[in-house]
């Protein structure tokens, strides 16, 4: 994986240089928003369950897809649906404190919308689910932290769409 | 790889969040950008002027050297691999770890000096020389952070 400060680095070794003003005002933008990254990683990792739980009923409780013949009925995908949404929620943080995406195509999305399909998991619906995690992480965190965690979250839709 | 990236990395392999002490570490770490930044800028201004007194105090101390023996191929070489490496240093300053230099310019280092016919003990004396010139141009708190990489450049070719 890569981060907010590799990256940099990365590119201006490929030219053997130090980082130029562009990437130093990167630099410090990150490290200023840092603390920031911080709280809402322990505002989330304390929530976790909570934020799973909040989403779910959003997006997908009260629909088909829980009822007989849908993609939810039975316990087994139930959980199977709330053990990738914890996933997801875990790695957009990762990528969050990063400040990068790499994690999340090597982590989570290389391969998943082929797998989804594969096991006839719903597409949208799993769209639906993390928008709403999205938005309840929002309201936990506040407008800030909550537009950059979204930065991760539209990434896992892209991903999947 | 940097400081951020060891530690998602350590929470991921346990499926876990940071826990609160890799958190602290994370919040230590970007508290201190500013200073990063600074010491990064001090060495990428002054490469020039590290590397060309420290070949001046480095061929006082060690004359019979390939970059001194007349040869301008070999002491433009010598000269560029020491710019080369307050360049690592300044990015593991930036990252906040030593891996940048290590992926970079230590892993295999005695082998490729070796292969290359550089007397590894002149190439010592050459680094420390670079880090006195480097550690003399900054403040007693920023010589802190930067002596150590130069140490573990020291330690990778003895």
């Amino acid at each position: 994986m890569q981060d907010a400060i590799t990256t940099l680095i990365n590119s201006s070794d490929m030219q053997g240089r130090y980082l130029d003003n562009s990437g130093v005002d990167k630099l410090r933008s990150y490290f200023q928003s840092g603390e920031m990254r911080a709280r809402a990683a322990i505002a989330i990792s304390a929530n976790a369950s909570p934020l799973v739980t909040q989403a779910v009923a959003k997006a997908l409780m009260y629909t088909d897809i829980t009822a007989p013949g849908g993609n939810m009925y039975t316990c087994r995908r139930y959980a199977a649906c709330i053990r990738d949404m914890d996933y997801f929620l875990r790695y957009a943080t990762y990528a969050m404190l990063a400040g990068d995406t790499s994690i999340l195509d090597e982590r989570i999305l290389n391969g998943l919308r082929e797998t989804y399909n594969s096991l006839g998991v719903p597409v949208g619906a799993t769209i639906r689910a993390v928008q709403a995690m999205k938005e309840v992480t929002t309201d936990l965190i506040g407008a800030d932290a909550g537009r950059e965690m979204s930065v991760y979250f539209d990434y896992i839709c892209a991903g999947l769409s | 790889m940097s400081l951020v990236t060891e530690l998602i990395l350590s929470a991921d392999s346990e499926a876990r969040y940071p826990a609160p002490k890799e958190i602290r570490i994370f919040q230590d770490f970007v508290r201190t950008g500013d200073q990063r930044i600074r010491i990064a800028g001090i060495l990428a201004e002054n490469e020039q002027r590290i590397v060309d007194n420290a070949s001046a105090k480095f061929w006082e101390r060690c004359p019979v050297t390939p970059s001194n023996s007349g040869n301008p191929r070999k002491t433009a070489s010598c000269q560029r691999d020491q710019g080369w490496y307050v360049r690592l240093v300044a990015y593991s300053i930036l990252a906040g770890s030593e891996k940048p230099l290590a992926e970079i310019g230590t892993v295999g280092i005695k082998e490729m000096y070796n292969s290359l016919e550089i007397p590894l003990r002149n190439l010592v004396e050459a680094m420390r020389c670079v880090k006195d010139e480097a550690v003399s141009l900054l403040s007693p708190e920023d010589a802190v952070e930067v002596a150590p990489y130069f140490d573990y450049i020291i330690r990778a070719l003895s």
